[in-house]
């Protein structure tokens, strides 16, 4: 009994030691979890915090560019959009189909789309959606909208897309936008350090994030881009996004509004003038420089660009033979032809070999060397001076007076007008044409100048080639008799750094020569383009100068039967038509040069259009007070509102 | 807590209520039920409703989990009454059981062996129809109840020989042999802790048992190269998280630190039913099954996981104190034993949540969702609560094979 009781106590005092023990591991976990909860908790809740808030790129909204008066010509459009997010979809390809039922999708589209979502399945990033299409109609949208809820993993969303209002008005001022390519983010980041490059290419792979491809867009890229900013994001473990955290210190600032000078309902009123022609116009106001129109028709429109353009729709505009792609106004180089003949007059008194009175007699040639060359009117002018010599445009005066002159005087007025120089003014594609001299020709062609190439420079042909913008500039500067011009397309935000060559004064006496011809041809009896001076305003006129570009040299033949004046030839064939003005012709305030292409004449299609745009501005005042004048002085740069 | 009557510790004043126990088995089953220790049962029943809400709060916003909880319920439900009836059999019973009970399970880890599915890396699985069960966690609660049987007849006046404790560890090794191969380390080793502590209480030697605790050191670097690959990782993981090298973003480290940030995330006094941040977000893997105090901890804070572990402490020592009160050896043994073995579960699953221990792969019993642990956790307290009905039995040898 005793020795059974002894078993007994030694069980009771192993279950105390057991119990014991237990107690002590117990105590260990509590100690453990008061290390954690109590002592270290802050540690830990600063990793959980870690954890689970993540910064989300934010793109910031890309600047609007605005009219003179502050009419929107970027600015942002709504644009429906439909995305799958492979982790909710079971059968992608069945989801495409459904998808594709509903809205245009093509095979081809669908095929790259299923590839796209299994490979992000395969990244395990089935959570980041992928873009189907873009650019809903509001009936796709709608009809999206209704089914998308049938049909698991896909979103319907709106999303902020660059829109231009003015469609094609604007395409080759303005540029588009679009993804930036691999070629863009080189660009873009030319002289950035490392990290900073990196950054840039971070954000341009935001899928509303897109670039300055031509025009202005791309010159005013920085401008406009703004600063990108962060979203707070609370995420889960697989980085599904759970909820956003509102923190204004961390916003995006949005791109600052860029303004242009340009009149967009005169830039209206000119492509309305043009309809079916193609061409150029440019206006300039006289007083400021500001490029008030800067027209080249056909165009395109922006908006295809903006989300990528197909490539048979590119092709389409490639291949038109009317080329919608061409900048004519500041990238298309056109001969000047007998619009030139102020250039060369001018460089003739301001050598001192002509005289304003000198008097050269037309018979309707002009023999030189052992070669006869023509003036237009084939019965001959009779004894030209200056003034009837630009009044008539007397080919034979300009022959005489330009050998006389010399090559060299020439071409030094024609820079000092600013020919030669590609006058960007913030676009993309302009181009500076060509001012021809012995020094380039040898350069080039490696021959020497011949005499006889003179005379055709005299009367604007040859070699010498010019744009539409450039011919306007020559404009406004005789216009403003002769003072400083600096030319303007941007109204408020970054300047282009032009050339100072119109900061050069010319002779006011021999401007005004110029101005006094120009007058007589659209308004005193025997102006070439006398018709068309009455602006039909009651008492302001306009003065110009008509020009005719050859597409091709007339032969002997055909001048004899005088085939060239026939509308019957072949379009393409047909001469180009330009002429360049002023307005009013006492007191300018509006110059312009218009080129119609194959319109056969200067005086014949370009005036009527030039007197008409020309009365559309003064008529609507055009060159009024600018919206951005108003502001700027009040408001810090670009944060003005538009009046 | 209600002692349901029990006021002291004495063994005098346990006779004085001899009565009642005995009359226990002449009841009707009302009345059984209604003398069965109610404040013990609710607290089981508090705990589980706990974890269910804890369930609830870790897989509610997952679409494919959502409904975890009432599964969990489900399961508890159906448990919960198996343990009523369990507790409700003669301890007799039991003690005839033990021994078929354990030839079958070791049946069944043979099973597995040959033809268990495998899971995560070791073949712990045997399809019965349409469930999986685990005959590893059965194992537990047989080698426990067979370790009492064999004690409560060799255990005698002249016994405390060293001896005899040898048939008790062929009982032991036998299974923990078939688990360690299938390989299960964990299981394995709170077999033989709990087997171990059934064979101290036996009154083997203290001498040999110092031994038997210094040979089991010694043998440690041993053991590190029997272990499968995954375990000698997991062992891995866990020294390196030890000497604070433990970076690494993925795989266990990941969820040894994931499960700590929430944990010690939860601060004081916790973030809050729903809103845990970690809990809320699948930052933790396996937060439902094992990792399932990370939850509490994280919205229930530093209160929470006391008082979790005060409510095992109240359950497993009220478990031990009935089960020194029991006059038969048996259910001495088998009592505490099957308290041990709840212990044990818990000891491995929180000690490797909190990073004292390595990922071993224990369910917090009562709280993580899973329906074997479920079921041997309840079998477990059906035996202690049949132990206590009938603690002043003195079971006889007769008839016992």
């Amino acid at each position: 009994m005793s020795r059974n009781r002894s078993i007994e106590d030694d069980f009771t005092r192993r279950m105390i030691i057991a119990a014991g023990a237990g107690g002590v591991v117990w105590a260990g976990l509590v100690a453990r979890l008061f290390q954690l909860q109590v002592l270290e908790r802050e540690k830990y809740q600063a990793a959980a915090e870690d954890n689970h808030i993540k910064l989300a790129l934010a793109p910031p909204q890309r600047g609007r560019i605005l009219d003179r008066f502050g009419k929107p010509l970027a600015s942002h459009r709504r644009a429906g959009r439909v995305s799958i997010v492979p982790e909710q979809t079971r059968d992608p390809a069945h989801t495409l189909a459904q998808v594709a039922a509903l809205i245009d999708l093509s095979d081809e589209r669908i095929e790259r789309l299923a590839g796209e979502i299994t490979a992000s399945r395969r990244r395990n990033a089935g959570f980041v959606p992928v873009v189907v299409a873009n650019e809903l109609t509001y009936e796709d949208f709608a009809r999206m909208n209704v089914h998308a809820a049938e049909i698991p993993g896909v979103q319907v969303e709106m999303a902020l897309t660059r829109s231009y209002p003015r469609g094609r008005d604007f395409a080759h001022v303005l540029g588009y936008v679009a993804r930036a390519s691999q070629d863009d983010l080189e660009r873009l980041s030319v002289g950035m350090e490392a990290d900073e490059a990196k950054r840039l290419e971070k954000l341009f792979r935001h899928p509303d994030m897109r670039t300055g491809r031509q025009g202005m867009e791309r010159f005013a890229e920085e401008y406009l881009r703004g600063k990108p900013g962060f979203r707070k994001l609370v995420t889960n473990a697989h980085g599904r996004v759970i909820e956003e955290i509102p923190d204004d210190r961390f916003a995006p600032v949005p791109g600052k509004d860029l303004y242009i000078t340009i009149d967009s309902d005169l830039q209206r009123a000119v492509i309305e003038r043009f309809g079916e022609e193609s061409g150029a116009a440019v206006m300039i106001q006289v007083d400021t420089g500001d490029v008030l129109a800067m027209v080249s028709t056909p165009a395109f429109d922006p908006n295809d660009f903006v989300n990528g353009i197909s490539g048979t729709a590119y092709a389409e505009l490639r291949d038109n033979p009317r080329s919608p792609l061409y900048p004519r106004a500041h990238g298309g180089v056109y001969p000047p032809g007998s619009t030139f003949k102020m250039v060369v007059a001018t460089a003739a008194l301001e050598s001192g070999a002509v005289k304003p009175t000198d008097r050269v007699n037309c018979n309707g040639y002009y023999h030189f060397g052992n070669r006869t060359w023509h003036c237009w009117k084939k019965g001959g002018h009779g004894s030209m001076d200056m003034h009837n010599g630009i009044k008539h445009s007397c080919d034979v005066y300009f022959y005489d007076i330009a050998r006389r002159t010399g090559v060299e005087a020439i071409a030094a007025a024609a820079r000092k007008f600013g020919f030669g120089e590609a006058w960007t003014l913030g676009m993309t594609g302009a181009r500076g044409g060509l001012v021809p001299d012995p020094e380039w020709k040898q350069r080039v062609m490696g021959e020497p100048w011949y005499e006889g190439e003179t005379l055709n420079f005299g009367i604007g042909q040859g070699q010498l080639g010019v744009t539409p913008l450039q011919l306007s500039l020559m404009t406004a500067r005789i216009a403003a008799e002769g003072r400083s011009l600096k030319p303007h397309l941007v109204g408020l935000g970054p300047q282009s750094e032009e050339d100072g060559i119109l900061d050069q004064p010319l002779d006011k006496d021999i401007i005004d020569i110029m101005r006094s011809g120009m007058y007589g041809v659209t308004s005193e009896g025997g102006g070439t383009a006398y018709r068309s001076g009455d602006l039909g305003l009651g008492g302001p006129r306009m003065a110009g100068k008509s020009g005719t570009a050859q597409v091709r040299r007339i032969s002997k033949a055909e001048r004899d039967k005088g085939i060239r004046k026939g509308l019957n030839i072949e379009r393409e064939l047909r001469d180009h038509a330009l002429f360049v003005a002023f307005a009013p012709a006492d007191n300018p305030k509006y110059a312009c040069a218009v080129v119609v292409e194959h319109g056969e004449s200067g005086s014949g299609a370009a005036a009527p259009m030039a007197r008409d745009i020309l009365r559309f501005a003064i008529e609507n005042d055009s060159g009024r007070k600018p919206a951005y004048g108003q502001t700027a002085s009040v408001t810090p740069a670009g944060q003005g509102e538009p009046t | 807590m209600s002692r349901d009557g029990y006021t002291g510790f004495s063994r005098g004043e346990a006779r004085t209520r001899t009565a009642t126990s005995l009359n226990f088995e002449t009841m009707g089953p009302l009345r059984r039920l209604v003398k069965l220790p109610w404040g013990f049962i609710l607290l089981i029943i508090a705990m589980a409703l706990t974890g269910v809400a804890m369930l609830y709060s870790s897989a509610y916003t997952n679409p494919n989990e959502h409904n975890l909880w009432y599964l969990q319920l489900t399961r508890f439900g159906i448990s919960f009454v198996m343990m009523l009836v369990l507790a409700m059999l003669p301890l007799s019973w039991w003690r005839t059981l033990a021994l078929p009970a354990y030839a079958f399970t070791v049946l069944l880890l043979v099973l597995v062996i040959v033809m268990g599915v495998t899971g995560g890396g070791a073949q712990r699985w045997l399809q019965v129809g349409p469930v999986a069960v685990q005959p590893s966690e059965f194992a537990k609660l047989a080698t426990t109840m067979a370790l009492a049987w064999y004690y409560d007849r060799v255990i005698t006046p002249t016994s405390g020989r060293v001896l005899i404790h040898l048939g008790a560890l062929a009982i032991m090794i036998i299974p923990a042999a078939l688990i360690f191969k299938q390989p299960d380390f964990g299981t394995t080793l709170a077999l033989i802790a709990s087997a171990g502590v059934i064979i101290f209480l036996a009154g083997l030697s203290m001498r040999v048992i110092l031994v038997g605790i210094l040979a089991g050191i010694a043998s440690v670097p041993g053991i590190y190269f029997v272990l499968a690959d995954y375990q000698r990782e997991r062992v891995d993981t866990f020294l390196a998280q030890l000497s604070g090298h433990a970076t690494n973003a993925l795989g266990e480290s990941y969820q040894i630190e994931q499960g700590l940030i929430a944990i010690g995330g939860g601060g004081v006094n916790g973030k809050g039913f729903l809103q845990g941040i970690q809990s809320q977000q699948d930052y933790v893997p396996e937060q439902h099954t094992d990792f399932i105090l990370t939850v509490i901890g994280e919205e229930f804070g530093f209160i929470g996981t006391t008082a979790l572990l005060l409510g095992f402490a109240v359950i497993l020592g009220w478990a031990f104190y009935s089960a020194s009160q029991s006059q038969s050896w048996f259910g001495r043994l088998a009592s505490a034993g099957a308290a041990a073995t709840v212990a044990f579960y818990i000891v491995f699953n929180v000690g490797m949540v909190i990073g004292l221990l390595p990922v071993v792969g224990m369910p917090l019993p009562l709280i993580s969702y899973g329906g074997t642990a479920m079921l041997t956790t309840m079998a477990c307290f059906g035996l202690i609560l049949s132990a206590h009905m009938h603690r002043d039995e003195k079971l006889s040898s007769t008839g016992i094979i």
